[in-house]
């Protein structure tokens, strides 16, 4: 039960933690990754070997896109945007985490940063 | 470092082929792994193996990585592209600021250095600027001449130019619009308040004509007030005492007794000669009379068109046509030669003097400046190879060359802007000391201000030495080179070390650094040296060991037997305090030349010579005059208790005029006895000869003196103003407060002024610029050398930092902690002795520069030289102190797995 509630936790604020930060701008793999480990101090390094299916994922439920970008004198990269869709998809996810927040300060007095 | 292959063959695996956009997508993933890896620090297997763990994870994943719909690339701006310039420029002050914030100790030291260097800078030019370069107040100022007499080419010894060669210039004056002439004198103003000494100008109306002065309120006089007692105020005086009221028109107030009405007020923008003067009464110029030579200051306009030179020769030419006053204009210009006539345009007149030690001072606070800019450089280059992680990724993730630069510029332009405006605050602030710190009669003080100019030369600093530190690292960070460069600076096997090029750059700034330090250093010792020779200088009597205070007894209040009966009884009183050796009177201060003139002619000393002209300065002493300042008598006798009012008249005269005017036997000889046309004074007798007074740093170092009793006056040739000279057992200071109560004891009206010994008068006086000089470039070299220790500290800890490795490696092989501090204090003393070398050299250069302000030291003088050079590596000595200390406790466990 404990591993399956966490795996489940994991996968679902992992999508969360894209969401977001796509909804910034368009970013990049790496970029994502190496945010997602900064932003959180280090504290949810998930394997980033889930990172990419998760990004396909995404991709496949059509909350995210992904392109092909090239510049001018470079290689060129995928870059994700996110779709309408994602943002509302991100918007009631957004809600669902503040809630449960909310419900365990009320029970438990536990409060997010 | 084919990452396409490796990320192909470990997804290879499953029986589909991998979607090769997906290859292509990891693979990219893997090298920005890798280059953050390096980029951190890590040797090429460490990274690799990082690599390697992650190609496990997908490996064993690989049924995600299916195929996936390929999308055609685009060719697009994405929502990240930066936008237009402007745009990203904010977005990058702002990463900048939230940068710097982060850092909150580097960005304090950065800005604080800067803050001090542009903040001197910005007072020093301000000053440079508002003397040297700011246009005059007067309009058509560059028409504005001061004109000069001298008779058979010697300059007369007070005031600058005689009645009768102005007379015979202004009503044929072609090559002038104006023609005027004002002196200066102390009054005693009352009728406003309480009675205050303020300086007045005597001036002819013509002046307001030629400096194109309006008044503020009521009129300038005219031609036709020249003889009606009127007055023209100063604003500030006008401010002071009437409270800025235009009730003050018409008004009367009395200076030295003699009242005066008010019938305007100028602004103090444009007082001539300077703000020192307060109010201005009109002065008429009289035609000789007889042999009388009336003395002033003359300034006029020229005509537009016509050279000093060409107005020069014209006064000269009209010179020619002056009366003969044979003896008078010996007494005055020692010569009774042909009149010639200089003008000098009026900036150089006011400015001149002090031209040359502003530039030197300008010289000196821009080189400081150079040394903080360096000093922020050296911070920014270490910062830069700190953050060489951040960086590659930025590179990694794209950023262009020019962004990164930019970047880079950004930060250092919010340090040096930062730094600027703090810096012109604290300039503003200083600004308010300047009028306490400058001599009362150093030109234009009245002009300086931090104006538009001065904020715009801020401005333009913050942003040359910005770009100027910026560079630096920027030009470090070359993106393709961007692993290879940073790994070298990344803690490298053994060998390699500290010879880095961001190391080699460090070295390079402090030596510069080093190399400042040493020319201020010398800079400063000089003008030290110059201001203690000058302090010192052999005079001929000890400065610090007499006291000297100012008696003012004007007339009409005082008459000269009234003044003599003050002054006897102030002598004997001070003679009867215990403690007092020697007290006595004198017409005139025995530490500036100049004062009262005389000429006459003695007879030939031999039946077939020429009668000898002779110009020299007669005063009035009393008895115990050499006493009180030590000066010995050469020849004959001093003054004795038998010279008084009804015995022979007698004289003493000094070296010089021994020398000069008479024969072997000077002792006997006579001479006029009456320089005060008193009518009916016979010849005095020579009985002694004294001692000169040298006079340090005049153009002539003594000059004839005549000495009479003033006891043998009877009281009636007392001078309105005498000075009081004191001898006494230890300090003399201590009996400032006792002279005086003698003095108001004497006369409760009369107050001692300038209560100070000799010494202090000098400090006060005629050493106050070299002594300023010498304090101000004193401290910057002080404040360059406090830089250059702490800079020579920090890339010392640098590269002891970075050689960490390798002297963990030479000491395990058995170096002993002596060896390893020798490492560390000879690179110091290393990059030390360079500068030394370089700043000695080029002070040998400079140091030409100064050889106008010098006195007693020669610019080349070897012994400053080996001072500067002494004490600056003393410095470096402590600097290296820490790090060697460093070295000497380092553990080589602990040092060879640093950053392993």
């Amino acid at each position: 039960m404990g591993t399956m509630l966490a795996r489940e936790l994991k996968r679902g604020s992992t999508e969360l933690l894209i969401l977001a930060l796509l909804e910034e701008c368009d970013r990049h793999g790496y970029e994502i990754a190496r945010l997602i480990d900064e932003r959180s101090r280090g504290a949810i390094s998930f394997h980033v070997a889930s990172l990419y299916p998760t990004l396909y994922r995404l991709e496949d439920k059509g909350l995210i896109q992904g392109r092909w970008v090239e510049k001018a004198g470079q290689r060129r990269r995928r870059y994700y945007r996110l779709t309408a869709a994602g943002r509302r998809t991100l918007a009631s996810q957004r809600s669902l985490w503040e809630g449960f927040f909310e419900a365990l300060n009320r029970v438990a007095r536990v409060r997010h940063a | 470092m084919d990452w396409q292959a490796r990320v192909h063959d470990a997804l290879a695996g499953s029986r589909l082929e991998p979607d090769p956009g997906v290859v292509e997508e990891l693979a990219q993933h893997l090298a920005a792994m890798y280059q953050a890896a390096r980029a951190d620090g890590c040797s090429h297997d460490e990274a690799d193996r990082r690599v390697a763990g992650q190609l496990d994870l997908w490996r064993r994943d690989a049924a995600a990585f299916r195929p996936r719909a390929a999308l055609a690339p685009a060719v697009e701006p994405l929502s990240t592209v930066p936008s237009p310039a402007l745009v990203s420029s904010v977005q990058e002050i702002r990463y900048a600021a939230r940068l710097l914030m982060r850092q909150p100790h580097f960005a304090l030291l950065a800005i604080v250095t800067m803050t001090l260097g542009i903040g001197l800078s910005a007072v020093l030019f301000s000053v440079a600027y508002g003397v040297l370069m700011k246009p005059l107040p007067w309009p058509d100022a560059d028409r504005l001449v001061v004109l000069k007499e001298t008779r058979g080419g010697l300059a007369p010894r007070f005031q600058a130019f005689t009645n009768a060669a102005y007379l015979a210039w202004r009503d044929e004056a072609s090559a002038l619009d104006e023609l005027a002439a004002w002196s200066t004198g102390n009054v005693t103003l009352t009728g406003a308040g309480d009675p205050v000494r303020i300086q007045i100008t005597e001036a002819t109306a013509s002046l307001f004509r030629v400096l194109g002065v309006g008044p503020l309120i009521g009129a300038v006089f005219e031609d036709a007030d020249e003889a009606t007692p009127v007055v023209v105020l100063s604003e500030s005086l006008w401010r002071e005492r009437f409270g800025a009221s235009p009730d003050a028109l018409g008004r009367s107030i009395s200076f030295n007794g003699t009242p005066y009405t008010i019938v305007g007020v100028v602004p103090d923008r444009v007082s001539y000669p300077d703000h020192r003067s307060r109010a201005w009464i009109p002065f008429h110029v009289r035609p000789t009379a007889g042999d009388q030579l009336s003395m002033f200051h003359a300034v006029a306009k020229l005509r537009a068109g016509v050279t000093p030179a060409q107005a020069a020769a014209e006064g000269t030419a009209r010179g020619r046509f002056v009366p003969d006053t044979g003896l008078t204009a010996t007494a005055i210009f020692g010569s009774s030669g042909p009149v010639e006539i200089s003008a000098t345009p009026l900036r150089e007149a006011l400015t001149g003097e002090v031209r040359r030690p502003l530039l030197v001072l300008l010289g000196a606070v821009l080189l400081l400046l150079a040394l903080a800019a360096s000093n922020v450089a050296g911070l920014q280059l270490a910062r830069a190879t700190a953050r060489r992680r951040e960086l590659a990724i930025r590179a990694a993730l794209g950023a262009s060359h020019a962004r990164v630069l930019r970047q880079l510029i950004a930060e250092s332009l919010l340090l040096g802007l930062a730094g600027g405006a703090a810096g012109l605050a604290l300039a503003w602030v200083a600004h308010q000391a300047l009028p306490a710190v400058l001599p009362s009669d150093f030109p234009r003080l009245a002009d300086l201000s931090i104006d538009p100019t001065v904020v715009l030369f801020v401005a333009g600093v913050s942003i040359v030495t910005s770009v100027a530190f910026g560079v630096l690292p920027a030009l470090h960070v070359r993106r393709l080179d961007l692993v290879r460069a940073l790994a070298e600076d990344g803690v490298s096997p053994t060998g390699v070390s500290g010879r880095s090029g961001v190391a080699a750059a460090r070295r390079l700034i402090v030596a510069g650094q080093v190399a400042i330090a040493c020319v201020l250093l010398v800079g400063a010792v000089l003008l030290g040296r110059t201001f203690f020779a000058l302090l010192h200088a052999d005079r001929g009597f000890d400065p610090s060991s007499v006291l000297s205070a100012r008696l003012s007894m004007p007339g009409p209040v005082y008459t000269s037997a009234t003044r003599d009966v003050v002054l006897r009884q102030i002598v004997a009183r001070l003679l009867a305090v215990p403690g007092v050796r020697e007290a006595a009177v004198t017409s005139e201060h025995p530490l500036a030349p100049g004062g009262s003139s005389g000429g006459f002619v003695l007879p030939p000393r031999h039946a077939s010579g020429q009668p000898i002209a002779v110009q020299a300065s007669p005063r009035l002493v009393s008895a115990q005059y050499f006493a009180v300042l030590g000066l010995r008598v050469l020849a004959g006798r001093s003054f004795a208790e038998t010279d008084s009012a009804t015995s022979q008249p007698v004289v003493i005269v000094n070296d010089s005029f021994a020398r000069r005017y008479l024969g072997e036997t000077p002792v006997g000889t006579r001479l006029p006895g009456d320089f005060w046309n008193l009518g009916d004074r016979p010849e005095a007798t020579v009985i002694g000869v004294v001692e000169d007074v040298t006079y340090v740093a005049a153009p002539e170092a003594s000059q004839p003196e005549m000495y009479f009793l003033l006891d043998q006056f009877g009281g009636r040739v007392v001078p309105p103003t005498a000075t009081l000279l004191v001898r006494a057992d230890g300090d003399p200071r201590r009996f400032a407060s006792i002279v005086g109560d003698v003095v108001r004891e004497s006369d409760d009206a009369l107050v001692a002024e300038l209560v100070m010994t000799l010494e202090d008068r000098l400090r006060a006086t005629t050493l106050v610029r070299p002594r300023l000089y010498a304090i101000l470039l004193g401290a910057f070299a002080g404040l360059a050398l406090m830089l250059t220790g702490v800079g020579l500290f920090a890339v010392l800890s640098y590269v002891f930092a970075q050689r960490t490795r390798e002297l963990g490696v030479r000491a395990a092989l058995g170096a002993s902690q002596i060896h390893l501090v020798q490492l560390v204090v000879r690179q110091g003393l290393g990059i030390a002795t360079i500068g030394v070398a370089a700043g000695l050299l080029t002070s040998l250069v400079a140091a030409r520069a100064l050889s106008v302000l010098l006195y007693g030291v020669q610019p080349y003088d070897a012994s400053t030289y080996v001072i500067v050079a002494g004490a600056v590596l003393m410095v470096a000595v402590v600097a290296c102190i820490v790090p060697a200390y460093r070295a000497a406790r380092l553990d080589p466990l602990r040092a060879l797995r640093a950053g392993g």
